[in-house]
């Protein structure tokens, strides 16, 4: 059995694409959260240390009070606050914002492993009980359709939030006024101060709400596809994300696709032990994609025009 | 201002530990015990200390300057680390295959193949991003990734692995080992260890003269006017008739290079192979702080080298006496990463950060539209 | 005029100090309901500021803002658009990629449901303003595929739509064609009839002659004038605005044109968006004369000069200097040539702001051999005496050659760039837009290089929008309109006459 040949007979089962699904999704809620923080003029590049957050205080919040809902919600505000960060220094300080979106990322690594430390002292943190993980939930009749079925209803609460929230952050953008005022203050935020639009509010408002989608995708990864936290478990998912938002052309859909070309490539390298090639040749496998589909792009991509800049009122 | 931030962060980082009911002073102290050998309770050697800081400090200042560079030409190098560890793979491979050669020809081919290597993978981004205006932030980081996947498959079942079952290479010939500044000599006792134990080496000389060279490069050379030009305005860059594309391109090269160089001394002068100490190492990433803290010059970075040096060796012996994990410096560093950006106000970069070829000018306005007025009127009103 | 019925806009006692600069110093400015009235003054006089505080946009100092009789406090925008204020900006607050309707709405949109953008409301709210006052508009036309003229009446709708009475022009005219300044001040009266109050900022002496009914004139942050247009006259204008008499003209021997240097030969070249700029431009350029190119601005007039320094790609024709075909050269190859070229945009392209004096005087130039060695090290000692020799010789005003260029003033970084392009000694002097934004002074000074380089055997290129100075400059006049050359004419052609070829129309040579 050639590797190829192992790989194409794989395309074929549905439990590549359910997995190729859930993949996507630990993709698709940071990517629309940089889409909607790019789209009000902030760069973000701090979704890896957001989601990383996020799973880390979903994993103890799980452990100590054996709450699953509860602990999604302490990782969401837990991924909102870094975002608040990133907000407060990007905004408010106009420092350079990929600077912030890297001391971000830094600071979530080293905190995450520092609290690991002073909770749980040198040993493991402990595993969530099953019971305590964030539920997989088979929508009946439609989940019994062959191939489909098992491909998009029996999937985890999580994956069916993301696609709501996905529609949402796509009729939220274009059709409604308050998306206007998002995109508005990101092409031209002199424009839209003269208008009376209140710049800064909007630009929080869409940093912040990028921090709770990446928390959110945090527990999920944590306390919904493994059960505990491992330092740096996030393994650059907030970088393919961004990847995924640029090659979307900063639109949810757009970025949908491109997270779900990421999917497959991590589904495929989780049947390595069918495919016969060795394990850490195809992790590579999701960056080589990103690099290959940002290569792709013949400076057909064009941010929104004020993405990155600091907004100073009453400059030209 | 730069002192001010790490002063400030320090503060912080002393809450951080006091809040979740560690000692902060017993915390700093094991950081300043490891880092400089002063003030050490728990019976540790401050000679060997001061080593230990010196072997973190010498591959911090070239890859430093790997970051420090791309900057000047608006470009966020976050791949020194991916570039460092492809100097690495390249030097051990170099060092492995042409062992039996004598060291007048075998040092100089891996420290020049570490270059060329880590020239590559940052050539990789740079001819993306003059090209089809890729973001040089994602394909680096992507770029590390694949590195650090590349450097598992080489000594874990690969090509270079020593022996089965270990994650180690097979160590590089004799003549490509860089001298240790002290004798390697077991009988020779230098504050109570042999000096055999202090692992400085030559490597240290290397990476001063990397940063000087750096420094002459942007200042003193039309190749580093333009780089500057192109980093500050690529309108004027362009009226000058400096290629964007071109720049960017070797800017990225020599960047690479840099960092490359990084991980060929640091393979030549202490560890002789390749191994799984490699697995977890945040060199390339430290880079970015010591560049921004050391202000983009020469001596800022050999001075933010040696601190953040200082904190790296410091870690361990706080893990070790305070039973404070070593991330902590990290938290210290994203601190210090805060501080300086807030005051920086995009001073370091000048472009969009965004896609778009380099060589269209944006058509934001109309043709028509009239440029901005003249610098007589009021500047804006601060904030 | 009644004295009794209150003032549509009373600002007095305004003061306000920026760091270094006292913008507006106790200025007392007021307006009188349906009148247009213009305000007047270089750049940096304090016009723009005193507007921005009237809308929200700055906070005075001092002084106070009477709006219709009653007193005003306007923090913000908000506020200033809540009085009825309405102010359309030079630099256009429009967003190129949203349509006229979304970004007439922009602020105050129309909702249904659950906060969703009512397209249709907007499209009939739109429709309704522009039929009542006369300006025609489609709201659903994408920004920024509109013509400027267009553009700035989006602007005005904007305005309108918010209820405003009392509407700011801040420098309208700088960027539409002579016709649509033309249907620019129809609607402006047709505003006025409607009941609106209009003040109208510009440096556009003709303009506000043409148009307004009263004028203030602003020097250095002081009120220093208020006329009534009908009794008034240009050089009355001009000399409040500078505060001395005022050379219009420049005074010049006459050319003594020689050999031919620059031949272009039905140059074609491409804007940035990929339409046509230049459709077969030729002329010849001789040693001693200065060739003016007279056009309004996006007939090509910029591409055509970008080509022949060598920062465009031609996509046709020929640029000859002497008998060596330099069509294909980059700019750092034409500069060895002997080609300078002072570009349009001097903060964006000519300069880097943040490099220093010294350094920016070899821009283009740093691979030269009295600059590097081996075109590699910089010859730091020699670039430094060449920088002070400019400095000195341009009149440069700077405590020293290391200051930042972004610290200086408009005159003296354009004094910088001409010192630089004229101090090569060049064959060809390509000048673009020389004195746009700069103070009279420095606008007097630069003239007096440009014809000494003439003098000198220099072959000039002169491209400008303001008609006054290719008239007294040039020696002969090329007319450009659409991306062709229509005519080129002596230079003391009548200013009807060119006008009316600058805008397509009269292309026979002589004609009354």
């Amino acid at each position: 059995m050639t590797a190829l040949g192992d790989v194409l007979h794989l395309l074929f089962t549905a439990n590549l694409w359910q997995a190729t699904l859930a993949a996507a999704v630990l993709l698709l809620l940071p990517a629309l959260g940089g889409v909607i923080s790019e789209r009000s003029g902030v760069v973000n590049i701090a979704m890896e240390g957001m989601m990383l957050t996020g799973a880390f205080f979903g994993v103890v919040a799980d452990l100590a009070w054996h709450n699953v809902w509860l602990a999604t919600g302490v990782a969401i505000l837990a991924g909102g606050l870094m975002g608040t960060i990133h907000a407060v220094v990007s905004i408010q300080f106009r420092a350079d914002q990929i600077v912030s979106g890297i001391a971000i990322n830094i600071f979530a690594g080293g905190l995450t492993v520092f609290l690991v430390n002073r909770i749980y002292g040198l040993q493991d943190v402990g595993h969530v009980g099953q019971s305590e993980l964030l539920p997989y939930i088979n929508i009946p009749v439609l989940d019994q359709i062959p191939f489909f079925g098992k491909v998009l209803f029996q999937q985890n609460v999580v994956v069916y939030a993301a696609l709501v929230l996905l529609v949402l952050t796509h009729v939220v953008l274009f059709r409604t006024r308050l998306g206007l005022r998002i995109r508005a203050v990101g092409e031209h935020p002199q424009a839209a101060d003269t208008a009376g639009i209140n710049v800064f509010m909007l630009r929080y408002g869409a940093v912040i709400t990028s921090g709770l989608l990446s928390g959110l995708a945090g527990a999920f990864l944590a306390i919904g596809v493994s059960n505990t936290f491992v330092p740096g478990m996030t393994d650059g998912r907030g970088y393919i994300a961004l990847a995924a938002m640029i090659f979307g052309k900063w639109t949810p859909f757009g970025a949908f696709i491109a997270c779900l070309i990421f999917g497959l490539g991590e589904a495929i390298y989780a049947n390595n032990s069918i495919i016969h090639i060795s394990p850490y040749l195809l992790s590579m496998l999701p960056y080589l994609i990103t690099l290959i589909v940002l290569a792709g792009l013949v400076g057909r991509s064009t941010p929104p025009a004020a993405d990155g800049l600091p907004y100073v009122p009453g400059s030209e | 201002m730069p002192v001010g931030s790490v002063i400030l962060a320090f503060v912080l980082g002393a809450v951080i530990v006091a809040v979740t009911g560690g000692n902060p002073f017993a915390a700093y102290s094991g950081l300043l015990c490891g880092g400089t050998g002063l003030g050490c309770q728990g019976g540790e050697n401050p000679a060997l200390q001061i080593s230990t800081t010196i072997v973190y400090v010498i591959p911090l200042i070239t890859t430093g300057v790997a970051v420090a560079l791309p900057f000047r030409a608006g470009l966020f190098n976050i791949g020194a680390e991916g570039q460092m560890i492809a100097g690495m793979m390249a030097c051990t491979a170099i060092g492995v295959r042409f062992s039996s050669l004598p060291a007048p020809v075998l040092l100089p081919m891996v420290l020049v193949g570490g270059m060329a290597a880590g020239a590559l993978w940052a050539g990789v981004a740079g001819v993306l991003k003059a090209t089809v205006g890729a973001h040089e932030v994602v394909t680096t980081i992507m770029l590390n990734y694949v590195a650090q996947w590349l450097l598992r498959y080489l000594i874990i079942g690969g090509p270079l692995q020593v022996a089965p079952g270990t994650s180690k290479s097979l160590p590089i010939g004799a003549g490509a080992r860089l001298a240790t500044i002290l004798p390697a000599d077991n009988s020779l006792i230098i504050f109570g260890l042999p000096a055999s134990v202090y692992r400085v080496h030559t490597g240290l000389l290397l990476a001063l003269a990397a940063a000087a060279l750096f420094a002459f490069l942007l200042w003193r050379t039309s190749l580093g006017y333009e780089i500057r030009a192109v980093g500050q305005s690529q309108r004027a860059a362009r009226y000058a008739g400096v290629s964007v594309a071109r720049t960017i391109i070797v800017t990225m090269l020599i960047a690479g290079a840099f960092s490359g160089f990084a991980g060929a001394i640091q393979i030549a002068g202490v560890d002789h192979n390749l191994s799984d100490v490699y697995f977890t190492d945040t060199t390339g990433f430290d880079a970015i702080a010591v560049a921004l803290l050391g202000l983009g010059s020469a001596v800022g970075i050999v001075l933010a080298a040696i601190l953040f040096g200082a904190l790296h060796a410091g870690g361990a012996v706080m893990q070790a006496d305070a039973g404070i994990s070593g991330s902590l410096v990290f938290v210290l560093q994203a601190l210090i990463l805060f501080s300086i950006a807030a005051n920086f106000v995009g001073q370091i970069r000048r472009l969009i950060p965004g896609l778009g070829r380099p060589a269209a000018l944006p058509p934001e306005l109309p043709p028509a539209a009239p440029l901005m007025t003249e610098a007589a009127d009021p500047p804006p009103e601060p904030a | 005029m009644s004295d009794t019925t209150p003032l549509a806009v009373d600002m007095r006692g305004i003061t306000k100090q920026f760091p270094g600069v006292l913008a507006n110093n106790h200025v007392d400015f007021s307006v009188r309901h349906g009148e247009i009235h213009a305000l007047v003054g270089e750049n940096g006089a304090g016009k723009s500021t005193l507007m921005n505080i009237l809308y929200g946009l700055v906070h005075p100092d001092s002084g106070e803002i009477v709006i219709n009789g009653k007193p005003a406090h306007i923090g913000e925008p908000r506020d200033a658009i809540s009085l009825g204020i309405g102010m359309v900006h030079q630099h256009f607050m429009l967003i190129p990629v949203f349509s006229v309707g979304e970004n007439i709405m922009l602020g105050r949109e129309p909702v249904t449901g659950p906060d969703l953008y009512d397209h249709a409301h907007a499209r009939a709210a739109i429709n309704d303003l522009t039929k009542r006052y006369g300006l025609a508009l489609d709201p659903d036309a994408r920004m920024g595929d509109l013509p400027v003229g267009l553009q700035q009446r989006a602007e005005i709708v904007k305005v309108l739509y918010r209820g405003a009475n009392y509407l700011v022009l801040d420098e309208p005219t700088g960027v539409l064609t002579p016709q649509e300044t033309k249907e620019l001040f129809v609607v402006l009266r047709d505003l006025v009839k409607a009941g609106k109050t209009i003040i109208f900022i510009s440096h556009k002496l003709k303009e506000v002659l043409d148009i307004s009914d009263r004028i203030t004139v602003m020097r250095r942050g002081r009120v220093v004038g208020h006329l009534i247009t009908k009794d008034t006259n240009e050089e009355e204008i001009a000399t409040l605005m500078v505060g001395r008499e005022v050379l219009l003209r420049v005074d010049k021997k006459p050319a003594n044109p020689g050999a031919v240097v620059l031949t272009v030969e039905n140059l074609a070249a491409t804007s940035d968006r990929g339409v046509p700029a230049l459709k077969g431009i030729s002329f010849e350029l001789r040693q001693g004369e200065i060739l003016g190119v007279a056009g309004v601005e996006g007939n090509g007039q910029s591409e055509l000069m970008e080509v022949i320094a060598g920062t465009r790609h031609a996509s046709g024709g020929r640029v000859l200097l002497g008998d060596r075909d330099i069509t294909t050269y980059d700019a750092r190859t034409e500069r060895d040539a002997g080609v300078a070229f002072i570009p349009e945009d001097r903060r964006g392209t000519g300069l880097v702001l943040s490099f220093s004096i010294a350094e920016n005087s070899i821009l283009g130039r740093e691979r030269a051999p009295t600059f590097s060695w081996r075109q590699f090290v910089l010859r730091l000692v020699a670039i430094r005496e060449w920088a002070r020799k400019l400095v000195k010789e341009f009149d440069i005003r700077t405590p020293s050659i290391d200051v930042a260029a972004r610290n200086l003033s408009g005159g003296n970084q354009q004094k910088v760039i001409v010192a630089r392009e004229m101090g090569s000694q060049p064959k060809v002097l390509l000048a673009a837009q020389p004195t746009r934004g700069v103070d009279i002074g420095a606008i007097e000074f630069i003239h007096r290089q440009i014809v000494k380089e003439r003098d000198g055997g220099a072959a000039v290129l002169l491209v400008s929008a303001e008609l006054d100075e290719v008239r007294s400059l040039s020696d002969r006049i090329a007319v450009m309109y659409e991306g062709r050359i229509v005519s080129i004419e002596p230079p003391d052609t009548p200013e009807e006459r060119l006008g009316l070829l600058m805008t397509g129309g009269g292309a026979q040579k002589g004609a009354a």
